[in-house]
Parts: structure tokens; sequence; C-alpha cells
């Protein structure tokens, strides 16, 4: 117990910068040979940091609540426009303050600064080790099913999908990735990622899938388009980006029938060339907007395809528990450009999908 | 901190012209003003945390920083409401002067990192639990502690503390981890 109050206390003059220069310096030292008190040493300081932000962070969001409820009242009664021209007079000036204002805050806080990276640092370690944790058990019951079947055989489908957030939630074919032992995706610059199921309908044949890479964009923008919730018009002209193969492929075509093979009402009948490994791909209508998902397309004929409706992505989402609802895309920044932008913008949300089986 | 308590007077004359700002934009798109106060004071705090981390490099004027991060802010609060709510559509300015994605990611992981040491906290107990908060949350000092919480000297409080600290950790590690 002595002992644990030592480390705290060494702790907090660490961070207070309280130390006389040898003590640092033993500190430091000990830290390099002791991985136990480094590693202790390191949550100490990341407690007293949190604790620290923390209470710095409440403060200002108490300070911003009164600063707040002082601008309604001026606003409430309506005080004289000459008051408010005198500030918008001033804003450059206030502006310039408050530049000046936080240069200030860099030089007294640069603790604070430290502190708070940490905090970050602390936070990666952490899903890091959780990572390698979830690898190795992966390789685990890689390991075990090798055993039971036969081992060289490792069969390969491709598909297309697209993202759902920009964080890395995707939509995808049921049929594409099921029974497959894992599943990757090649983004637009050709890397691949791991991605985990999240939720499926096989009677609907959507799947979400999710990115588990640290920090892992489509784009360093959110999603431009949205999904639609409704049914198009029979004619709808529609295009579709999918991988048939290495390279993303362009097709457009216009909505045939209402309703998909064999009169399933969750799909459209599109007219439009698909090939294998365009399932999972977006079919969007002019304005850039997902109406459906390429799933399959009549083998006689050529250029007659289905794409189950997006209504059927949505319902999937609405059956998610509450604490992993996804936020769909709200906003279409794609509505006015001419299609080559369009496809430009939604290239970086379209990915192919590598499927490996045993 | 100047932005934060030093300078009310700075903090009051940026707010009220974000707010005033903000608060008719958010108008126009279908918020009324608590979402305007929200959306403002959430910007307000993204921009404190972000200088105070000393990444922050004003690459356009302070009020153009704080709008586009208002801005992200107020999407992402009308992208997560339930359906039946109109898309906007006229909106394709939004890239134009970035929307500081990584601050505001940057921003949910510290707000939930916090919200997860008020758990712990809230798990530990009195009087350890009083004794932090007042201590890291209201700056009491040492010997203000002892007093408050019946300690004969400053340097039991203090032992107190350590004592606390280290059960707070024990929670705040465990609950992270799951």
């Amino acid at each position: 117990m002595g002992n644990d109050k030592n480390i705290w206390e060494l702790a907090e003059a660490y961070l207070d910068n309280k130390l006389a220069e040898q003590e640092r310096a033993a500190v430091e030292e000990r830290r390099l040979s002791d991985s136990v008190f480094a590693a202790e040493f390191q949550d100490c300081i990341n407690m007293l940091n949190a604790m620290k932000g923390s209470g710095e962070h409440k403060q200002y969001k108490q300070a911003l609540k009164e600063v707040h409820e002082q601008v309604v009242n001026v606003t409430d009664e309506e005080l004289l426009p000459k008051t408010i021209r005198l500030w918008r007079n001033n804003w450059r000036t206030a502006a310039i303050a408050a530049s000046i204002a936080i240069l200030t805050s860099l030089t007294t806080f640069w603790f604070a600064q430290h502190n708070n990276k940490k905090i970050a640092s602390q936070y990666s370690l952490l899903r890091r080790d959780l990572e390698t944790y979830k690898r190795s058990q992966n390789k685990i019951i890689g390991d075990i099913k090798r055993q039971a079947s036969t081992p060289e055989l490792e069969a390969r489908y491709t598909g297309t999908g697209f993202a759902l957030t920009n964080d890395g939630y995707l939509v995808s074919s049921y049929h594409v990735i099921a029974g497959a032992d894992s599943v990757y995706i090649q983004n637009k610059d050709g890397e691949y990622y791991k991605a985990d199921m999240v939720a499926f309908n096989e009677a609907t044949d959507v799947v979400i899938l999710k990115v588990e890479h640290e920090g892992f964009t489509f784009n360093k923008q959110d999603i431009p388009y949205t999904i639609a919730k409704n049914k198009k018009k029979l004619g709808s002209r529609v295009f579709t980006l999918g991988f048939p193969q290495d390279e993303i492929v362009y097709n457009e075509g216009y909505i045939s029938a209402k309703n998909g093979y064999g009169g399933d009402s969750t799909q459209y009948r599109l007219d439009i060339p698909a090939g294998p490994g365009q399932s999972g791909a977006p079919v969007a209508d002019a304005s850039g907007n997902i109406i459906g998902i390429i799933t399959g397309k009549e083998s006689e004929s050529e250029g007659t395809t289905y794409a189950v409706a997006s209504e059927a992505i949505l319902e999937l989402l609405s059956t998610l528990p509450k604490e992993n609802s996804i936020r769909v895309p709200a906003t279409n920044r794609l509505s006015r450009m001419s299609r080559e932008n369009q496809i430009e913008k939604l290239e970086y949300y379209t990915c192919a999908i590598k499927v490996y089986k045993k | 901190m100047k932005l934060a308590a030093g300078d009310r007077k700075v903090m009051e004359l940026v707010y009220s012209q974000h707010y005033r700002f903000v608060c008719k934009w958010i108008g126009k798109t279908g918020g009324n003003e608590e979402d305007a106060a929200d959306v403002c004071q959430e910007s307000m705090i993204v921009l404190y945390e972000k200088a105070k981390n000393g990444d922050f490099e004003l690459t356009c004027k302070l009020s153009t920083y704080l709008f586009a991060i208002a801005r992200n802010l107020w999407h992402k609060k009308l992208q997560s409401r339930p359906k039946g709510f109109v898309a906007m559509e006229d909106d394709e300015d939004l890239n134009i002067e970035g929307n500081y994605e990584d601050d505001i990611k940057a921003h949910h992981e510290r707000e939930l990192h916090y919200a997860q040491l008020d758990k712990a906290l809230a798990q530990l107990g009195e009087p350890c639990s009083s004794l932090l908060k007042s201590f890291y949350f209201k700056n009491s000092s040492m010997q203000q502690l002892a007093t408050d919480f019946g300690y004969t000297n400053a340097d039991n409080a203090k032992t107190q503390k350590y004592k606390c600290l280290a059960r707070l950790k024990k929670i705040f590690y465990n609950t992270q981890v799951k």
C-alpha cells in the first residue's frame, strides 16, 4: 500500500514538473529498465491526466452555459441594433484577440497538450491489443478448421460493396460472403482491409459489413449520397459501378420492371449489363442516390439484371440493436454534378470484396 | 486558459457572434434554438480542446472554423435522427472549407472517454468520489479537502486521495476493456 501511494505521488509530481532533475532522471531510467513499473506508472499518469482533463472540460462547459445565458438574455432584450453593429465591427479584432488568447494558452497549457495526446495513445494501444488478440483467435480457429478439412484448396470469390458510413460500414450481397472464412475489401487505392459481418438477411440477400481497421475511412468526406426509402418509378435511369474485373466498371440502364425475379417485390428488374463480381454493386439513380444493390441476372437473356431495392438495406438497419445503430447518410451532394463527376466521387465509396473460403 | 475562464469577455464575444450565425443557419435547415445552442457550445468545446492540444493552426478566420465545425456537428445530428426527416439537397459547398472530420472524431472520442470516467467515478462510492471530484473538478486545495472531509491534516487527505485514485484506476480500466 505504501508503495502504491508512492507511485501516485511520483506520477503527480512528475506531471506537475515538481521533480528535481535527479529524481526525474531516476524515474526515466526506471521506466526504461523496469517494464512493470513503467506500465503502472503510465497508467497512473493516464489516470491523472484523464481526471485533470475531465475537470477542465467540465469547467469550460459550465462557463459556456453561463455565457450562453448571458448572450441569449442580451438578444431577448433586443438590445439596440447599434450594440450589435458594434460587436460586428469588433468581430475581427475579437477574432485576433481570441487567436492571441489561444497562442497564450499554448504556452500555459503545453502540459495539457501532453496529457491529451497520451490519452489518445492509450486508447489506440488498448485497441491494438484487442486487435491482435482477435487476430490470434482467428488464427486458432483457422488452424482447427484446417486440420479438419482439406487444407490446400482455397477458393476465392469476389463481389462489390459500397459504403454506408464513411468510417467503415458497407453493404453488399449476402450470397457473396455466405460461408466465407474471411472477407477483405479492396478500396480505391488498392489497399486491402479485413471486414466483419455485422448483419444479414438471407431472404433479401443483403449483408452489412464493417471494416475493422482502426481509423479506416473510405474518403475524407462523408458519404455524398442517400439511400432511397421508396421504390423508384418504372423507366427511371440508373447506373452502377462494380468490379467484374480488377478495375472498376461503369454501366448504365433503366428500371425495366418494378418487381424482380419471379415477381419478387423486394427487387427491381433492370436493363443493365452486369457480370459476375458485380453482385453487391450499388445501383444509383440520376442524382446519385442509392436505389438498390445488384444481386443477380437472368442466365438466358443478356442484359437483364436483378437488384434488391434499397428499402431492404434500411429494413436490415432497423433490426440492429440500438447501441449498434448506424447513421444513414442524409445528404446528397451529387445531384447537380455531371455523371463523370458523380462517378469520380462514388468510386471512393465503392469497393471490391474478396472472399476467402476453403 | 484565456478563452476558457481567464478572459470571459473574449469568450462572450466569440460566442455571441458564433451563436447568431449558427442560429440563423440552423433555423433555415429545420432546427430550433435549442439545437443551435447545443451545436454552438459543442463547437466551442471542439475549439477549446483543440487549442489545448497545441496542434491548432488557424488557416482561416476563427469564425469560419467554428462555423464549419458547427455545420458538421449539425449534419451528424440530423443524420442520427429517426427516419422521416427530409434530407437537404442544397449544400454542395459543404466541402469547400473542409469539414474537419478529424477534429470532430477526436472530440467524440474524448467525450466518450470522459463519460466513461464519470461512470467509473459514480461506481467508486463515497467519500472517494466526492473527494476526487472536489480536487480535480472544483480545484479545491488539499487543505480545504482535509477540513471538508474531516481529515486531521492535508497529508492525510493526500494519502486518502492516492488510495482513491488507485481504486478509480482499477474500475476505470476494467470497464474500458469490458
